[in-house]
C-alpha cells in the first residue's frame, strides 16, 4: 500500500514560529516569556544533568504552573525518551500543549508516549487527543525512520532534527555548512510533507552550534529554513526568539530584535 | 563508530605491475590495496590472480594492511586468488544487494578455514557505486559483520552509472553519500566519508590537495583516506593525524568539563567556548586518536626498519 496523507495538511496550523527551550526553573521561564517566543518548551533533557533529573521532575509541576499563568505562549515539555512516563506524571496539567520528544526512535516509544498522554487526558479533563507530540529525530536511527515514526500517532504535530549537529556530531565543512545537515533536513521535511506533518527546524550554519547562535546569525538561518520548508524552530537563547519570530515571518533585519 | 583501525593512507595498484607491488611497502602507507579490478585489463586477470598470494607478503613489509579489490562479477575466482595469511580486506565494488555480500561472507569463511586464518579476521569493504547499491544501502552495510565502516557514494564508476560528469566544481553525489553516511550511522558503522572539495583537473597526484581534503576529513570526525599515488600518502598520514596543539585544547576541554559538570551545569562558556557534554565526548575522541595514530606510526616505523635489515642482512 502507498503512502497516504494522513493529516489536514492545508488546515492552518497554530503560530508557532520560535520555540523556546528553558530548564526547568521558575526564575528561567520568567527570564524567557520576556523574549516573546511562540512556545514557551520546559526542558527536561538537554538543559539538565542526568544526575538533576529527580530534582528536577520535583520542581517541574510549580514551574509548569508559572509558565501557564503567562498570556500568548504555549507551552510544551521536552521529556526524555526513557523516562517519560514519570516526566509526564510531574508536568502534563490542563493548558500544556504537548510533548517534544528527543532521540526518538523506535515505534514502540511513539506508542508509548500516546499512551501515557491518554491517561493524563482522560485523569485531567484534558480533551482526547489533544496533547500533540513533536519528534526530534536528532539521531541516525530516527532520521533513517522518519516516516514510520511520524505514522505511528496521529498525536505527531511536528518534527525537527533537534540538535543534530551535537548528538550526531555533524561539523562544520568547508563549505561552511555543518556536514551531512543539508542532506538531513531535505530528507526530513520532505518526510514531513508526504506525512502532512510540520517541519521545525533552522538552516544553521557554522558557528551556531546545538541551537546557540547570534541573533543576526539566528534570524539569517530563519530566513534560510523558511526558504527550505521549515515552519519554526528551536533556540536555546532567549535572545534567538524574536530573531526566529521576524525571520518566520518574512520582515526584515533589525538590531536588537 | 570508531573502528579502532588506524587508516588515513592507503594506496590502490594493479598487482600485475611489479614495480608498484616491490616499492609499495616503502611508501609508508596504512593499507595497500591489490587491484584485480579496474586497472587490470580483462585478458590478464586470470595471470594478475596467480600473482596475489606473494604480492601479500611483499607490500606488508612496511606494516600496512594488505586488502584486495576484486571483480564485482568474478567473485569465485577471485577470493580463491586473494583469501591467504597476510590480507586483512576483500573489497568488494558495486557493491547492490545484501546477498551479493552474504555470499562474499560464505566464501570468505570457507577460505578462511581451510587455510588456517582466524575466523572472522577478513573483513569486506563494501564499495557502493551504482544507484541500485544506494537505494539498497543499509541492507548492504549490516549484511555481513565483517563490514567495519561503510561510505563514499561517488567516484567515477558512481558517475558514469548515473551518467553525469566526474569532475566538475559542485557536489554531484549529495544524495548517494548522505543515504551511504546515514546507513553507516545507523549500522554502527565507521563512516569513510570525506568533504567534498572541487578538484576539477582531476589529478590524483597533488599532495596539496591531498593534505587540504585530508584535514577538513579529520575536523569532522572521520578518519579514512587512500588514494592512487605515492605523492599523497605523506599528506594523508599528516592531515588525519591531529595536531598537538589540538591535542592540547582537546585536554584543556576535558578539564573545563570536569569543572562545569562538578557545579552542577550542563554547560557554560568558558574563555569564549562552549563546555558541554559534546565538547566533551569529541575532545575524548581525539585524544584516542591521537594515541591510536602515535601507536600505528610506531609500528610501521618498527616494521619497515625489520624488513630493511633482513634485505640488507
Amino acid at each position: 500500500m502507498g503512502l497516504v496523507h494522513l493529516r489536514g495538511g492545508n488546515l492552518p496550523s497554530p503560530k508557532r514560529r520560535s520555540w523556546l527551550l528553558v530548564p526547568p526553573f521558575e526564575e528561567a521561564v520568567d527570564e524567557a516569556l520576556g523574549h516573546g517566543p511562540d512556545v514557551l518548551v520546559i526542558d527536561m533533557v538537554e538543559l539538565v544533568l542526568p544526575e538533576a533529573n529527580a530534582e528536577a521532575v520535583k520542581r517541574l509541576p510549580g514551574v509548569v504552573e508559572r509558565a501557564l499563568e503567562a498570556d500568548g505562549v504555549e507551552v510544551f515539555l521536552q521529556v526524555n525518551v526513557n523516562q517519560m512516563a514519570e516526566e509526564l506524571e510531574a508536568g502534563i496539567q490542563l493548558g500544556v500543549s504537548g510533548i517534544v520528544i528527543p532521540r526518538l526512535e523506535w515505534k514502540a516509544q511513539v506508542r508509548q508516549a500516546d499512551a501515557v498522554l491518554s491517561r493524563l487526558e482522560e485523569r485531567q479533563g484534558i480533551s482526547a487527543g489533544s496533547l500533540q507530540v513533536v519528534a526530534s529525530l536528532d539521531t541516525a536511527l530516527g532520521n533513517h525512520r522518519a516516516m514510520e515514526l511520524i505514522q505511528t500517532s496521529p498525536r505527531v504535530w511536528g518534527i525537527s532534527p533537534g540538535r543534530v549537529d551535537l548528538v550526531m556530531d555533524l561539523r562544520p565543512g568547508p563549505d561552511g555548512e555543518f556536514h551531512l545537515l543539508p542532506f538531513l533536513m531535505q530528507r526530513l521535511i520532505i518526510a514531513a510533507g508526504a506525512a502532512g506533518v510540520t517541519p521545525l527546524g533552522a538552516w544553521w550554519r557554522p558557528p551556531a552550534r546545538g541551537l546557540m547562535a547570534s541573533p543576526k546569525d539566528t534570524y539569517e538561518a530563519a530566513i534560510r529554513g523558511k526558504a527550505l520548508g521549515f515552519r519554526g524552530a528551536f533556540c536555546i537563547l532567549g535572545e534567538q526568539a524574536k530573531a526566529l519570530n521576524r525571520g518566520f515571518d518574512g520582515q526584515g533585519w533589525e538590531e536588537g530584535g | 563508530m570508531s573502528s579502532g583501525m588506524v587508516r588515513r593512507s592507503g594506496l590502490t595498484m594493479p598487482v600485475n605491475n611489479p614495480r608498484f607491488v616491490q616499492k609499495a611497502w616503502t611508501r609508508g602507507c596504512d593499507f595497500i590495496i591489490l587491484d584485480l579490478e579496474d586497472s587490470v585489463p580483462p585478458a590478464e586477470k586470470a595471470h594478475a590472480r596467480t600473482l596475489v598470494r606473494e604480492a601479500i607478503d611483499m607490500v606488508a613489509k612496511g606494516g600496512a594492511e594488505v586488502w584486495v579489490r576484486i571483480n564485482h562479477h568474478l567473485v569465485l575466482e577471485d577470493l580463491e586468488a586473494s583469501v591467504w595469511p597476510g590480507l586483512k580486506r576483500i573489497n568488494y565494488p558495486k557493491a547492490e544487494t545484501a546477498r551479493e555480500i552474504w555470499l562474499v561472507d560464505r566464501i570468505i569463511s570457507r577460505l578462511e578455514k581451510e587455510r588456517g586464518i582466524p575466523s572472522g579476521h577478513v573483513e569486506i569493504g563494501a564499495n557502493v557505486e551504482t544507484a541500485l547499491g544506494v537505494a539498497n544501502a543499509l541492507e548492504i552495510a549490516a549484511a555481513s559483520p565483517r563490514i567495519t565502516d561503510f561510505g563514499g557514494g561517488g567516484g567515477y564508476d558512481m558517475s558514469r552509472d548515473l551518467g553525469v560528469e566526474m569532475f566538475v566544481d559542485f557536489n554531484q553525489f549529495v544524495y548517494g553519500s548522505g543515504e551511504l553516511e546515514l546507513a553507516a550511522r545507523v549500522a554502527g558503522l565507521e563512516v569513510h566519508s570525506t568533504p567534498y572539495m572541487p578538484n576539477p583537473s582531476g589529478s590524483v597526484s597533488d599532495g596539496d590537495h591531498a593534505f587540504r581534503v585530508a584535514e577538513a576529513t579529520r575536523k569532522l570526525g572521520f578518519r579514512m583516506g587512500g588514494g592512487l599515488h605515492p605523492n599523497v600518502v605523506e599528506p594523508q598520514n599528516r592531515g588525519l593525524t591531529p595536531t598537538a596543539e589540538e591535542v592540547e585544547v582537546a585536554r584543556r576541554v576535558l578539564e573545563m568539563y570536569e569543572k562545569v559538570s562538578a557545579s552542577g551545569r550542563a554547560w557554560a562558556a568558558v574563555e569564549g567556548t562552549v563546555v558541554d557534554w559534546y565538547e566533551a565526548r569529541r575532545a575524548r575522541d581525539l585524544l584516542e586518536w591521537a594515541e591510536l595514530c602515535e601507536g600505528r606510526d610506531r609500528e610501521k616505523e618498527e616494521t619497515a626498519a625489520r624488513a630493511m635489515g633482513a634485505d640488507n642482512g
